[in-house]
């Protein structure tokens, strides 16, 4: 492979890796699913209320979400590990992690939301986790067409959120490493000039 | 300036070391990139250790905390994100570029006399890093850092009569707890530095008997030119390749080498559904559970990486340049390379129906390649030698040859 093609290759790479993004206003409305429905009996230890401003809300809208919790707590769980225990027999894993705990990430946590079904005994049950015990929150199985379809987009905007969730520094991450790599493709080419350079000297 | 270097020469070989290792050290002029993976190994230590310092700032060997404290390095500690990314990503990095170099070794037969004990330094280090990945990974705590853990300290138990003891004292109790933590962390720490010096050993083997090359003759003076600056400046190059594939990683796809379960905590309540080691231990666990019983498993796995210490002996060809003039030395070492992916591939997935007889039919291949070698390098000698050779080559051989029925 010549140079320039491996160095074509190397911009495609850089410019096309993490495009896929999901936009404010969804991550907005997830947040607001995490925190009005999920964190009523899941922590997300590793989020601040002090985070959600990242995501574009402004301080007003944040204090609304935090009520009488300041502005540097995690969210913790409203209900007590006690009471979820005897309530659902398990304490709920905490899910600021969640999205890159699982084998398909936000795909999953999607499948999963959407994934409760009524089974032969008339029972609620889900696909993608069988004995799952956590309830239908959004009770899919029993929605209509339309019912179903509002439920999707929540499910689609809580997933996305809680892939940021998972990795609050991905944009950053991203930003930053196109210059880096800018930055090593530009010295590795002048570093092959000069290698050229330096070699003539024994022909 | 002058004055000082004249100064330290007085009381310390500066500028001979100088000129004796870098600007007059004679290297071959015909190594090609693949001769470039040793440094690259030395750059990517250098990076481990001083990522590795500066997590240890933040991290917390304590299994209550130690997982809460990634996630404090990852999203409070400015910049922690890329400290943590770099150092395990460099692990991955670290394994990929050292099996190159081995490959590397194994392909053009570098580990043929005069350069055994060099091969050996390098055998060595092996273990030592393997040792440190191992230790390393048992530290963020989660699920599969915990029960990795769990079943590599169990093999030892495959030790006659004091295998429990030896088990009980390797973790500092009777499962996997917070005093295995702490002494990992210990270890792992100290580790490192263990291979740095080891790798000074590794280079003064090195330049003493000097590098081979892919021709397999000695080559003539005139052939041979000072590392500085001509390999200073190609290994630089080759880093440079090395650091865009390498961060881009870091930076694109950081989770690549992250096993979704080590995100979730560690728990000794509950064994995830398929406990499987990092990539670069893959084609070594897959011999562990290929062979049906524990203390066999134990005893082929270790022989596994241990068994290309032999390989000065087991390659008994005279024909030098590795696999260069050996057509049969070449077919089984692409043969053995497949092999290897094949097993990680095993290695990653449940043993059960066809994989299972995969995974043993490749640990036979892997075994049956050193052992077969003693006599099919000696038959594919004559071959070669009667099929003929480059005329300096065969002269090397011959003379190899003499050398050896004249001892006998």
């Amino acid at each position: 492979m010549s140079n320039n093609k491996l160095f074509g290759l190397i911009f495609c790479l850089m410019f096309s890796a993490g495009s896929a993004q999901a936009d404010e206003a969804q991550l907005k409305r997830g947040a607001h699913v995490a925190v009005e429905v999920c964190n009523t009996c899941h922590s997300l230890k590793y989020l601040k209320y002090s985070d959600f401003l990242k995501l574009g809300f402004s301080k007003a809208e944040v204090d609304a979400m935090r009520g009488t919790k300041g502005m540097a707590d995690p969210l913790i769980s409203q209900m007590a590990p006690a009471d979820e225990l005897a309530m659902f027999s398990t304490v709920p894993p905490d899910l600021s992690l969640m999205a890159k705990a699982r084998d398909g990430g936000a795909n999953y946590i999607y499948a999963m939301i959407t994934g409760f079904y009524t089974d032969a005994k008339g029972q609620t049950a889900n696909h993608v986790f069988p004995g799952i015990k956590m309830p239908d929150v959004f009770m899919i199985a029993q929605a209509d067409a339309a019912g179903r379809q509002g439920i999707e987009q929540k499910a689609r905007d809580v997933s996305a959120f809680l892939e940021w969730a998972s990795d609050p520094q991905a944009e950053e991450r991203k930003t930053l490493g196109r210059y880096v790599i800018g930055y090593f493709v530009f010295l590795t080419v002048l570093l092959y000039f000069l290698k050229k350079k330096i070699w003539k000297r024994l022909d | 300036m002058n004055k000082i270097i004249a100064w330290v020469d007085q009381r310390f070989p500066l500028t001979f070391f100088i000129k004796h290792e870098l600007t007059d050290y004679p290297t071959p002029r015909n190594l090609s990139y693949w001769w470039g993976f040793g440094f690259l190994a030395g750059f990517v230590l250098v990076i481990q250790i001083v990522t590795g310092i500066f997590l240890a700032m933040h991290y917390k060997p304590d299994s209550n905390l130690a997982f809460d404290s990634v996630q404090h390095i990852m999203r409070e500690v400015n910049y922690g994100w890329l400290i943590r990314y770099l150092h395990s990503t460099g692990a991955s990095a670290f394994f990929a570029v050292i099996y190159t170099h081995m490959a590397r070794t194994l392909y053009y037969g570098s580990y043929r006399r005069p350069r055994e004990l060099l091969w050996w330094t390098g055998q060595g280090l092996l273990l030592l890093m393997m040792a440190t990945a191992f230790m390393g990974y048992l530290l963020p705590w989660g699920q599969m850092s915990y029960w990795g853990a769990t079943v590599i300290t169990n093999l030892f138990k495959a030790t006659p009569v004091y295998g429990d003891q030896i088990v009980t004292w390797l973790r500092g109790g009777f499962a996997v707890d917070d005093p295995t933590l702490t002494r990992f962390f210990s270890l792992h720490y100290l580790f490192p530095f263990l291979i740095f010096a080891a790798v000074a050993i590794h280079l003064v083997a090195l330049h003493t008997v000097r590098s081979s090359n892919p021709s397999g003759i000695n080559l003539a003076d005139k052939d041979n030119i000072p590392f500085h600056p001509y390999f200073t400046i190609k290994d630089l190059f080759g880093l440079g390749i090395f650091m865009i594939v390498y961060l881009l990683i870091v930076f694109f796809k950081p989770d690549l080498f992250i096993d979704a379960a080590n995100n979730i905590p560690a728990n000794p309540m509950q064994t995830p559904a398929d406990i499987v080691p990092e990539w670069y231990f893959l084609p070594f666990y897959a011999i562990l559970r290929s062979v049906p019983d524990l203390a066999g498993g134990v005893v082929a796995m270790a022989i596994s990486v241990l068994i290309f210490a032999a390989m000065p002996y087991l390659d008994r060809s005279r024909v030098t340049g590795g696999a260069r003039y050996r057509p049969i030395y070449r077919a089984m070492f692409y043969i053995f390379v497949i092999d290897i992916f094949v097993l990680g591939y095993v290695g990653a997935h449940p043993p059960a129906g066809t994989l299972k007889m995969v995974g043993e039919v490749c640990t036979a291949i892997y075994f049956l390649t050193f052992l077969l070698l003693p006599f099919v390098s000696r038959w594919e000698e004559k071959f070669v030698l009667a099929r003929g050779l480059p005329p300096a080559v065969e002269a090397m051989a011959r003379k190899e040859i003499a050398e050896a029925e004249g001892n006998v």
